[in-house]
């Protein structure tokens, strides 16, 4: 029994870190762009969830802000200032969303103080589901309901309609998508504040599990990582499998050797580097 | 004076410069000590960057395995320090030949990422494994190494340890970057497939940067665990990591003293800023956009665009700057 609760929290726990990195994974196939600011993103979104709920806005309006204002927040970033590194090497694309990770995490700091918090699961979701001697919270059934239903929006906006195509072609070829006529630059900042929405979006779903604190983002940006690296790039199943597996992992770990949960996903993942260094479905 | 700024031999002396100059410009032994630290792991992390081409964003796991394997050897095996050194080195090099060649299967981008969950990886392993490592307290109590029957408990005698050994494996380091092998990881950063083709084994040199980089970065750790008697948990996180890279690359360029004046930059300015506003993180954060934006060959770009200017200008003699933040 306490293992079909570890493999539920476990996937609650993965969908998040789908959705984290979901959009990292969408922001580097258009614009081979790694974006090391995207846990800053997760961070900023469970932040201003945070602040809303504090002052008595519901959670239910936080929520759907909290990813709009990240995304909007991104994009503006995007169109001032990040499209001007893109021409340059890899090295300065990290060197300047690492820049933009630390000026989020200390305006963080400056407006909320280096302690966190906490967020309470709205209300009507504050209790628990009782099936028999199974007990769970509402709020963590309510988070893998809901990014059930993301996900698959997502793959029906990515796969089927016509910015998906777009999304996708100018992942093949941006040049192409420009002398078709398509404003890349347009493209650009869509796709890059969906992607950072989606995370602003996790952190705000994972603040009442979780909390908030100023260095959230490092933990964040390394899971995005992982799930990434395991999945691969670019490759929509790739997140979805690698991001529950991951949460799944951690989850059941957390009742074996709870010490050593966290430590467990990346040894983990370095075992599947060495046995399939191309990761689950990678094409790179 | 450009062709003088890419000599060798001038880059050595600028450390040797950089090393007397610190105690006369600098109040504190501590703050002098670190640069030179620091230095010394900013240039074995370029290295792997500015030589090698590879972004590593592991080089914490070295800094604090070094702080953590020295302070053990000192505390626990009662090593003396000119043992415990050398030892430490080897630790480093085997952990970064580990994680390099688990590394380097991925290239580009998976590459760093996998770098950086690897710190995270020994962070975890240090923080899970508390009853060596300390936790979240550190490994306390590592003593300051002995010489002529004293411990070096003075800032400065510390100082002149660290400078000894800092201008050493700074040579050693140059040796390396300069010798047939630098100049083919060189080969390998400008054009990977083309190297593989002529028939370098692309891999194991990869690897042996790794390695060299890991034993120097090892030492690093080791003296800093010296420095402040201690070998925190903080020195094997992610920031230490950032730190050491952001070092890097505000020095910038294949160019070893760059790394050390990138590395003086950065800890001369968060003494100075974090006196006035603890959250001069801001500001840092705000360069390295810029930097990334406009000043991409990073400090050392300005020291040669402020030579070129020298040079154009009516010869006068004097030297003019000793490119010191």
């Amino acid at each position: 029994m306490t293992y079909l609760f570890q493999i539920l929290n476990g996937i609650g726990l993965g969908m998040l870190y789908f959705l984290l990195a979901v959009g990292l994974s969408v922001i580097f196939g258009l614009l081979q762009f790694v974006n090391f600011a995207h846990g800053a993103f997760y961070m900023l979104g469970a932040y201003l969830a945070y602040e809303m709920v504090e002052r008595g806005v519901s959670f239910w309006l936080a929520l759907p802000l909290a990813c709009l204002v990240v995304g909007a927040l991104a994009a503006l970033t995007e169109a001032v200032l990040l499209r001007r590194v893109y021409k340059q090497a890899h090295t300065f694309h990290i060197l300047a969303t690492v820049g933009l990770a630390l000026v989020v995490q200390e305006i963080v700091i400056i407006v909320w103080g280096p302690i966190g918090g906490n967020v309470a699961p709205p209300e009507g979701l504050s209790g628990v589901v009782i099936l028999g001697d199974f007990v769970y919270p509402e709020y963590r059934l309510f988070v893998i309901a809901f990014t059930a239903v993301l996900a698959g929006g997502l793959w029906w906006l990515l796969e089927g309609t016509r910015l998906g195509a777009i999304v996708r072609a100018g992942s093949e070829s941006a040049e192409d998508m420009a002398l078709l006529g398509y404003d890349t630059r347009r493209i650009n900042t869509a796709v890059f504040g969906l992607g950072a929405g989606l995370a602003g979006l996790a952190g705000a779903l994972a603040a009442p599990i979780r909390g908030v604190e100023p260095f959230m983002s490092v933990e964040a940006l390394s899971i995005a990582f992982v799930v990434v690296v395991i999945g691969g790039m670019g490759s929509y199943a790739g997140a979805l499998a690698a991001g529950l597996a991951v949460g799944i992992a951690q989850s059941l770990m957390a009742t074996l050797w709870p010490e050593g949960a966290r430590l467990m996903i990346y040894l983990g993942m370095a075992g599947i580097i060495v046995m399939m260094p191309r990761g689950l479905f990678g094409r790179a | 004076m450009t062709r003088l700024l890419e000599r060798p031999l001038v880059h050595f002396a600028l450390a040797a410069i950089t090393v007397l100059v610190l105690p006369l410009v600098l109040r504190s032994g501590t703050l002098a000590s670190e640069i030179l630290i620091y230095g010394l792991a900013a240039a074995a992390c370029n290295l792997l960057l500015g030589y090698t081409g590879l972004l590593s964003f592991g080089q914490g796991i070295f800094f604090g395995l070094g702080s953590y394997a020295g302070g053990l050897l000192l505390l626990r095996a009662g090593w003396p320090a000119p043992l415990m050194l050398p030892a430490v080195a080897l630790v480093g090099a085997a952990t970064a030949t580990a994680v390099g060649w688990l590394s380097i299967r991925r290239q580009g981008v998976y590459f760093v990422m996998l770098t950086l969950a690897f710190s995270q990886l020994f962070y975890f392993l240090a923080y899970t494994f508390s009853d060596l490592t300390g936790g979240d307290n550190g490994l306390l109590n590592v003593p300051r190494p002995r010489l002529g029957g004293r411990a070096l408990s003075d800032p400065w005698s510390y100082y002149a340890y660290v400078a000894v050994l800092f201008l050493a494996l700074f040579a050693v380091l140059q040796r390396v970057a300069l010798s047939t092998f630098g100049r083919t990881l060189l080969a390998i950063r400008d054009n990977e497939a083309r190297a593989s083709a002529i028939g370098f084994p692309v891999r194991a040199f990869k690897v042996a940067a790794f390695a060299i980089s890991g034993a120097v970065t090892a030492l690093a750790g080791a003296l800093h665990a010296m420095l402040i008697g201690v070998a925190p948990l903080s020195n094997i996180e992610y920031h230490t990591s950032e730190t050491l890279l952001i070092m890097t690359i505000i020095g910038g360029g294949a160019n070893l003293f760059a790394s050390v004046l990138g590395a003086a930059f950065y800890l001369v300015a968060g003494d100075l800023l974090s006196a006035i506003w603890p959250r001069w993180l801001l500001l840092l954060g705000a360069l390295l956009i810029a930097i990334a934006l406009f000043m991409q060959r990073g400090l050392w770009g300005l020291v040669e665009r402020a030579a070129a200017l020298v040079t154009r200008a009516p010869a006068e003699g004097a030297v003019p700057e000793e490119s010191r933040p």
